[in-house]
């Protein structure tokens, strides 16, 4: 490394750093997943069926069953690879992409769509999932919009890293609504593709008075912590042990976007001993 | 076994003025489990069948992980008297959640001496270290220390006895590391004890991730819970800053960092998974009380 040349030797290294981590996460981590994901459609199909008087043992096969198609019926709306593939990597689009692609074309994050997967009955852990896929709908739809914003010039001169990071904390919130609308197709329900009723109006207010990368990552930190808090309520909520697997396995990831965004805001990024849930998004106050 | 007031009152009294919001998500758990641990001796106690089938299924986990791992695990000797432990008499005495919670002290006094240590070495808490690296090592042990007693709160609430030794697993691998730290240089030395660092914060997050689903006490869960995002928070930060010292980078260890010099790929290196592991995760009851 040199003072004249700072780049070139640490981009190559962390490079190859990012790629290692990301062959864990692809070995690793994601079967572990698909696992807990099919273990929650499991669970689910049991607790209707227990509720009607049903057949829990068949149930459960269905549950199985309909994780298994319904995880393509996904793949299949968001136009890409099957969804439990596309879980490992949100490169291409997915259904709150497709449906904010106006949003990013505007540069603004006021044209989501708020029809997408609402008006449907949901009530127990399925509510904590419709309304988590809505938040991460909203968390993608956000660094859509700045990336927009950046891209169009309307944020001045936005440093390399700063992309980077917003391009793989969208994917990393693509990865996590690919999971949860996983859980819904399986349990007979639409995939949410709109974003949260509640929280949106405000980024969309907030967002339109960004005007430098300082300001998007206010806001993105907002919405993170939102997001990081939701599901640590939402850990107290869900029922199925396998549906704790998976909110537990996301939760730690908004905060650790939030800490980076934090750092880079120049901020101490790990204010707290305790993460907290007086932001969160209560699955009572998502409508169905 | 009675709950421990002394431990849970300092925590609040020493935390309260910084982030009294997010203290209140553990302290308003624990103070539901005192009632909770209470009635849960009053009434029926330990069930002893229940913990004989717990220590076994994490007989097998340690097996697995054991199997699995490539880090502090693999390098130690002590996995099969680990195993010989989990499956003894003294290990199947105590309740589920108490030994997941147990282990969970144990990993913090761990975690709390190691950092104490780091700060001892110049170039880690000497008045020439980098001052962002120093602050970060000061306030995270703190954090641990903070995590500690809620744990030992939490464990006593439910009518166990309280973790204050490290988990036996991770000890020889960490003295060995700080053996081999004392002796490098001060650029060396400090990769290592940010290496050695991220190691154990990311077995602290991912037994805490683990053990989610492990735990039966709701209250028990909110603790848990409100502590594993800021173990995987540090690992971010940490990830972050190894990236920088590897690439000689150290003076750019700043707040806020100089980002418009960083090169492209600082930007994700702090959170290479969309979905958080388990597989480094400690066995829940590794570190619980004999």
């Amino acid at each position: 490394l040199s003072a004249t040349d700072p780049m070139h030797l640490s981009e190559a290294e962390l490079r190859a750093m990012t790629s290692d981590l990301d062959a864990i996460h692809h070995d690793v981590a994601l079967p572990a997943l698909k696992t807990s994901l099919a273990e929650w459609a499991e669970d689910i199909h049991a607790q209707a069926a227990a509720g009607a008087g049903g057949d829990s043992a068949r149930a459960v096969q269905l549950g199985r069953r309909r994780f298994l198609t319904g995880a393509g019926a996904v793949a299949g709306a968001v136009g890409g690879a099957a969804v439990l593939a596309a879980c490992s990597s949100s490169s291409s689009s997915s259904a709150a992409a497709g449906s904010s692609s106006s949003a990013a074309a505007s540069g603004t994050a006021t044209a989501m769509a708020t029809s997408g997967g609402e008006g449907q009955s949901l009530s127990g852990d399925l509510r904590v999932v419709g309304m988590a896929a809505s938040l991460e709908n909203s968390g993608i739809a956000t660094y859509m919009a700045g990336i927009a914003a950046a891209t169009a010039g309307k944020l001045g001169t936005v440093p390399p890293a700063v992309v980077t990071f917003a391009k793989t904390a969208m994917s990393q919130h693509q990865d996590h609504q690919k999971a949860w609308n996983a859980v819904l197709i399986s349990a007979g329900k639409k995939p949410v593709t709109s974003t949260d009723p509640v929280i949106q109006p405000t980024i969309n207010t907030a967002f339109a008075k960004v005007t430098n990368v300082t300001g998007l990552a206010k806001l993105a930190l907002m919405v993170e912590d939102i997001a990081g808090e939701t599901y640590q309520n939402g850990l107290s909520v869900i029922k199925s042990s396998a549906g704790i697997k998976t909110a537990a396995s996301i939760q730690p990831v908004e905060f650790q976007h939030a800490a980076i965004l934090n750092f880079v805001l120049g901020k101490y990024p790990v204010p707290n001993a305790f993460t907290g849930v007086s932001s969160a998004r209560m699955p009572s106050d998502y409508q169905t | 076994v009675e709950f421990d007031e002394t431990a849970l009152s300092g925590l609040i009294e020493e935390s309260q003025d910084t982030h009294a919001d997010a203290l209140r998500a553990a302290r308003e758990p624990l103070r539901d489990m005192v009632d909770l641990g209470r009635q849960a001796r009053s009434s029926r106690g330990l069930d002893p069948d229940e913990n004989r089938t717990f220590a076994s299924e994490n007989r097998q986990r340690l097996a697995r992980t054991a199997k699995r791992a490539g880090g502090l695990l693999a390098a130690t000797g002590v996995v099969a008297a680990i195993a010989d432990f989990i499956g003894g008499p003294a290990f199947a005495a105590s309740g589920t959640d108490v030994q997941v919670l147990q282990t969970a002290s144990s990993i913090e006094v761990l975690a709390v001496s190691t950092y104490k240590t780091a700060l001892g070495l110049p170039y880690i808490g000497g008045s020439a270290a980098n001052p962002v690296i120093k602050t970060f090592a000061t306030t995270t042990m703190a954090q641990h220390s903070d995590h500690l007693a809620a744990f030992q709160a939490a464990t006593t609430a439910l009518g166990g006895t309280k973790q204050d030794k490290p988990d036996p697993a991770f000890v020889p691998v960490v003295a060995k590391a700080v053996a081999s730290i004392t002796k490098a240089s001060p650029s060396a030395g400090a990769l290592m004890v940010v290496g050695l660092a991220m190691e154990l914060e990311n077995i602290a997050a991912e037994t805490y991730v683990n053990n989610m689903s492990l735990l039966s006490d709701a209250n028990a869960k909110k603790v848990t819970a409100s502590i594993m995002g800021v173990e995987a928070q540090h690992v971010a930060i940490l990830n972050a800053v190894q990236a920088l010292l590897k690439a000689g980078a150290g003076a750019d260890i700043t707040l806020p960092p100089p980002v418009a010099k960083l090169p492209a790929a600082a930007g994700s290196v702090g959170f290479p998974n969309a979905f958080y592991p388990t597989s480094s995760a400690a066995p829940a009851s590794q570190g619980a009380t004999s």
